[in-house]
This record gives structure tokens, sequence and C-alpha cells, in this order.
């Protein structure tokens, strides 16, 4: 074996065992709670805000999740955030919650809304042999999608911690905070009545 | 000067000439805190930048200490306001098309050109720093951006593609951090190289401000970004592939060789003086493409005989040549086995004092090898040249006129190793000089002390063999029967057969068209059954087994690496 040669092994080895821990390297790790203590939502709740500028209201992490629940990653971009859930039981992925400008509610069906100010649709996919379905809350600005893709056939826990775990931050308070934080000095938002 | 032992033959003794008569003066001692003669070092640009880093580590520290990240939050705010106020339809898109090169899919084209091009020049080093450099850039970034959670500008509109957190700027760091290696690892040395800086940061430029225009990122981000994307990779390739060492070069050549010019070159003819003494004239290249395990020089010295300057031979060792002979090594036990009982060196300081230590040892016992002179220490723990006799007016076995005093000298060579437990491990043309009428050895450094009793055949088996190249099988026989035993003969051939030859002599044999080891065989009157070449052990198992799993997971891995760098 030439020692060239033998040398490329470990190079391509270890290079793409790190490379492989280390992908998608923009994922955010932390949850984006609706509260952190006396700071208000943490800056991933902000970072998705950002995303996208006309939504009024952004998603977070309210509160504990449940045992056999973890949050996975949050990826903030522009036009578009989205953060998952695993579930032991529903698998990885399980939970996908995210934030748009607008959404495509075709074949959809409005329900009871059980957040103030957004309208509630549901769609569902299949039941059996495991659940897939998408809810929808549009509100000014903004559509927050709430995907399930489900392994287990139980739904139900899934969509109990839907409802609890993921709630939802007005613009305005998020402004506010900003605003607070900087002593004053800056804005969420630009000012509407400048072109930038 | 003492007399030299005198070679020991069959037929009695053949006298060794006594080297040239090297003019000396006084030795000096390195003083305590005096730099050695080419200190390894970072070039002054490399300190500027690692300090830039530790400054950006340090501001990172303060602002979050002192909690005033408001502060440049607002200041950097304003200049992005400042930036916003030009913006107009058109230099939008001029914008976006000018921040192109920090997109995923231009990052991801130069990751994959710079992969492919290196494969195909077989750049393993500057591959290797290559993909370390963009992981350790990718893996520091994006810890930074989780530990700093730095939203992204606020009060004005972001106008383009963005993703996480803004400090450090990822695109830039990583746009830079993938020029700079582009730079380091395929433009040469030198002006090209300066022109390519200046390149980069045209580029970097050009991309920042489009970021900036577009609100992408802050200043302060951009700024630590492209701190980080320089000083990393500067780092890295001066460190893990300086230039002197792994020149970046499109003529062919062996990458082994240590270029002896410039400073190097002035480097040893200072260690010359202060360490052997020896006045140096001249530090040439000296027989390139026979080695491939160290850079071999001719070096012209003062010396006191009456015909003025001599010169003497001299081996320049790296850290490189002990890293090749590691992994030579490792090929070999996959391949073969324990075939050669050997360990690989573990400090080029190691090896050379084991070759210097051989050398001494033959040269004691009378063996006919080049006189040493010593060690010369270049770069502590890096490089080091090992200085012997240069075996003036000598010629390579192989184009030399062979009599039965050289058939001999070279057995009886064979047979003193034997006597005082060496082999020599690499009897092959290119290592047997004849200068007149006297048989030289050189290369020493695979010599074993002690070795297996196996090996000392194959020594013996192989002096035949290249006597007999320029002879024939039946004298070369008869001249050792006088030293050896049949039994003896026997059990060398049988100890030796293809791939326990040197390359070179199995080459030359197979140039001549003769089966010379059947040849010898025949002359025997009894054959010996083959002494097994192939051992297995539990370390070559295991080292197979480890190897095929790492190759397996380097090609799945390189897969993955062409879809996504980073």
């Amino acid at each position: 074996m030439r020692p060239a040669r033998a040398a490329a092994v470990p190079v391509l080895a270890v290079g793409g065992l790190l490379a492989g821990c280390a992908s998608d390297s923009t994922a955010i790790t932390s949850s984006p709670l609706c509260s952190e203590g006396p700071h208000g939502a943490g800056n991933g709740v902000i970072l998705m805000a950002q995303s996208v500028p006309t939504a009024t209201w952004v998603p977070c992490i309210g509160s504990a999740l449940p045992q056999g629940w973890n949050f996975h990653h949050l990826d903030a971009r522009n036009g578009v955030s989205r953060f998952w859930l695993d579930s032991d039981r529903d698998g990885q992925q399980a939970v996908e919650v995210r934030l748009e400008k607008s959404c495509d509610t075709a074949g959809a069906t409005q329900v009871p809304s059980d957040r103030e100010g957004m309208t509630r649709l549901e769609r569902v996919d299949r039941i059996s042999p495991a659940y897939s379905g998408t809810r929808y809350y549009l509100f000014d600005g903004g559509c927050m999608t709430v995907v399930f893709s489900l392994d287990g056939d139980n739904a139900g826990e899934a969509l109990a911690v839907s409802s609890q775990v993921v709630g939802a931050i007005a613009r305005s308070d998020l402004a506010a905070q900003v605003h607070e934080e900087s002593g004053g000095r800056l804005s969420l938002d630009p000012d509407p009545g400048e072109g930038g | 000067m003492a007399t030299l032992p005198s070679s020991v033959t069959a037929t009695g003794t053949v006298a060794r000439p006594q080297p040239p008569a090297l003019r000396r003066v006084r030795r000096r001692r390195r003083p305590s805190g005096e730099p050695p003669p080419l200190p390894r070092h970072l070039n002054a640009s490399g300190k500027w930048w690692l300090a830039a880093s530790g400054a950006v580590v340090l501001a990172w520290i303060a602002v979050a200490v002192t909690g005033s990240v408001s502060l440049f939050d607002a200041a950097d705010t304003r200049v992005l306001q400042a930036f916003a106020q030009l913006r107009s339809p058109a230099l939008t898109r001029v914008a976006l098309v000018a921040g192109g090169l920090a997109t995923p899919v231009a990052v991801y084209l130069l990751w994959v050109a710079n992969f492919a091009i290196l494969i195909v020049l077989r750049r393993w080093r500057h591959l290797f720093v290559w993909v370390g450099v963009g992981l350790v850039i990718e893996a520091l970034g994006s810890t930074m951006l989780t530990v700093l959670q730095r939203p992204r500008p606020y009060e004005v509109e972001l106008i383009g593609r963005w993703a996480g957190y803004s400090m450090p700027s990822l695109p830039i760091t990583v746009l830079t951090a993938f020029l700079v290696s582009t730079l380091y690892s395929l433009v040469p040395a030198g002006r090209h190289r300066a022109t390519g800086k200046w390149v980069i940061c045209g580029l970097l430029a050009v991309t920042a401000l489009s970021r900036l225009y577009l609100a992408q990122d802050h200043p302060t981000d951009i700024l630590a970004g492209a701190i980080l994307g320089v000083a990393v990779p500067l780092a890295a390739f001066r460190w893990l592939a300086p230039n002197d060492v792994f020149p970046v070069t499109y003529h062919r050549g062996r990458t082994a060789h240590l270029d002896v010019t410039g400073i190097r070159g002035e480097a040893i003819v200072r260690a010359l003086q202060d360490q052997l003494g020896l006045l140096a004239t001249s530090v040439q290249p000296f027989n390139l493409s026979g080695s491939g395990g160290s850079t071999p020089l001719r070096i012209g010295v003062k010396s006191d005989a009456a015909d003025g300057d001599t010169y003497v031979f001299a081996k320049l060792y790296a850290a490189t040549h002990v890293r090749s002979d590691r992994w030579y090594k490792l090929g070999r036990t996959l391949l073969y086995g324990r075939l050669e009982d050997e360990q690989p060196f573990h400090s080029v300081r190691r090896l050379v004092q084991y070759e210097d230590y051989v050398l001494h040892l033959m040269n004691d016992a009378g063996l006919p090898v080049s006189h040493p002179l010593g060690i010369v220490e270049i770069t502590p723990e890096r490089e080091y040249l090992l200085v012997t006799e240069f075996i003036a007016g000598s010629r390579e076995i192989g184009e030399a006129e062979i009599d039965d005093s050289i058939i001999d000298q070279g057995l009886s060579a064979v047979r003193r190793m034997w006597e005082i437990g060496l082999a020599h491990r690499d009897i092959k043309p290119a290592n047997l000089l004849v200068r007149d009428g006297q048989l030289v050895i050189i290369d020493t450094a695979f010599a074993e002390v002690r070795p297996s009793p196996w090996r000392q055949a194959v020594d013996l088996a192989n002096m035949m063999l290249v006597l007999a190249l320029r002879t024939d099988a039946e004298r070369v026989y008869q001249r050792a029967r006088r030293q050896f035993s049949e039994e003896e003969i026997a059990e060398a051939f049988a100890a030796t057969r293809g791939l326990t030859m040197p390359t070179q002599l199995r080459r030359m044999i197979r140039q001549q068209g003769r089966d010379l080891h059947a040849q010898f065989l025949a002359l025997l009157p009894y054959r010996l059954p083959p002494v097994r070449i192939q051992l297995w052990s539990w370390r070559r198992v295991v080292l197979t087994i480890a190897t095929l799993i790492g190759a397996f997971l380097g090609l799945m891995i390189a897969i993955s690496m062409l879809g996504q760098p980073l």
C-alpha cells in the first residue's frame, strides 16, 4: 500500500465522521421558550418572528414537555420557521410546528379555535395504521401549522401535547421585550414609515 | 583520526581508504534561549490573525459579562440603517447577485472542486488539512452561534437568504475559510499566492458589502466571521502543511524531498559549523530518484587536503518522513504480516539516532560502510541531518565491473553481519557501491539488531542475487561456498522469494530475463521447504479489520460529504 493512499483512508474517515456529526450547522437545539424567566421569550422566538416579519403571533414552547417527549431542533430562516418534537412512542419529529406568512389549507375543515385571535382548521390525512394530519392556525400576517406524522396508533397524546405545550406569543410582546432589553434604543421591526 | 578497521573477507582483509581530511573548526554549543538553526514558526501575519481571533473571543466574553450587547446591537443597527438608506430596486438586485458567493450552492461548488482537484493531484496532506479546517470552522462557528444566540438585525428589513442566529456570520466564516484553504492548498507560494490574497480580499469585501446592504448580518458578525475564517486555515496550513515541507507545485517530483535552498540551506550551513565544526560551501540534492524516505544531499565542505574542498554526504530527515515510514510499515504489516519484525519510529530524532547507531555499529565491526560523521539538528524534533563520508567516484554495483574480490567482499559482509547479529534488510543494487575495487554498503536505515534468523538468511540470498546480476549464479555460488555451508545457502533461498526481495532487485532480474533464483536453487544439492512468509497474528487481524472498517466508513462519508460539505 502506498503511504499516500493509506493516508487517504483516515483523511476521509476522520473528516467524514466529524462532518456527519456537524451537519445542518444553523439548526438551533435549544427550545424556543415562550418565557425564559424574567427576560421574556427566548432569542429563538425572536428569530422566528424575524423570519416572518408580518406574523402577529409567533409559536413557542409554552410549558415543559411531558415525559417521553423531547425538543428536536428549530430551523429559522427567511420566510419560514419550523421546529420539531420527538416522541419515544410516536417517533422522531412526530410533531412539526411551522410559521409562515401564509399556508394552503385546502381540504381542511374549520373547527372552534382554542387560541384567541386565531382561526383553527383541521385536516386528517390518515388514521390507520398511524395518524397523519395537519392543524392550521390562521391569524393576521401569518399561519401556524402543526403537522402530525405519528408512528404510534394513538394520536390522542400527540394532539394534546400540541395543544398544551405549543404556545404562541404576540409579536407586540416580543417588540416590547426587544425595546426594553435594548434600553429603548432598538425596535424589533423597522419603522413602517421608513423605506428600509 | 583513528584508523578504520579493515574489511574482512574470506580471502583476507581489504584495507579501507581513510575518509578525506575535513577541515574542522571549533564547535559551538547553542546557549539556552537561542533559537535553533531553523526555528519552527508561524509568519507574522499568522500570529496577527490568531491574536485577532483571541480578541474576538475575549470581546464575546466581555460583552456577555458586562451585558453590553445592546450597545453593539445599537451601533450595528445604525450602520445597517445607513446602508438601508441607499437601497433601490436596482442596487438590491446587484447586492443579491454580489452575495452569491456566500450561498450554499457556491460554497458547495467550492468544496467539491477542491475535493476533486486535491484527490486528482494526490495532495493528501493538503486535503487532510482542508477537510480539517472546514470541520473545525463549522464546529466553531455553529458552537458560537448556539452559545451567543444573537438574533438577526433589528429595526431594518432583512432581504434575501439567511438562516439561524447571526454571530458570527456563518456564511462569511465558511466562505473565508474555504477561500483561504483553497489559496494555501492549490496556489503556489510567492507572487501567485500574494495576488490570490488580494483577490480573496476583494471577493470578501464584495460579499460583505452585499450582506450589509441586505442587512443579513450585523457588521460585527461579518468582522468576527472573517477573522475566524482567516485565522483557522492560516494557522492550520502553516503548522500542518508548511510550504517549505509540503510545497504546492505543479511540476512532477517526489514530495518527500525538502527544499534545501533559502532559509533551510542557510540553516544547514550554520548548523554544520556549530554542531560538527564543518565549513560547508554548498548544499545540493543528490540522487533524489534513489531515495523516497529522506532528502539525500551532497554537501561541499572545506578540506585540509591539498586539493581543496571535498564533500560529505547527508540525509535530511523530517517529521514527514517518520509519518511516511509509519504508513509504509502499516501497509506492509497488512499485506505481509510481521514480515519485517519491525515497529515504526515515533519521532524523527529516534529515527536518525537509530540509523547513526547502526552505522557506527557496522563501521566498528569492520563492515564496509561510509564513515559516520554525526547528527545535526536543524529544527528540534522535526528535522535532523545524518552526516557521513561521501563515497566519491563510486558506481552502483549494477553498473560496475564485478570480480571475485567484489563477490567475496559482498559475501563476507553478510557473514560479518551474521557474526555481530545484524541484518541490513535492504540489500539491493542501489545500496551497494563499488569504488576502486572495494564494495561499500550504504543506507542502513532499515538495518536491525538481533533480527530473526529468517531475516538474516534473506540478506544472504539477496546479496547473492545482486552479485549474480553482473556475473552468473554458478560463479557466485562457488565463491559463497567458501564462506557459507550448503545448508546456510539452502536456507537463504528457502527464505527468499518474491516480495522479500527489494523492488529494484526484482525489477532488474526481470529485465535480464534470467530466473536467477531458480538457477541458484538448481545449484543446491538439496532444497529446504520454502519458509512461510505470510504470518498471521492477532495484531494483523485487528489491524486489517480496522482498516477495512475505516475504508468503508471513509467511502460512505466521502459520498455523504460530496452531497453535504458542512
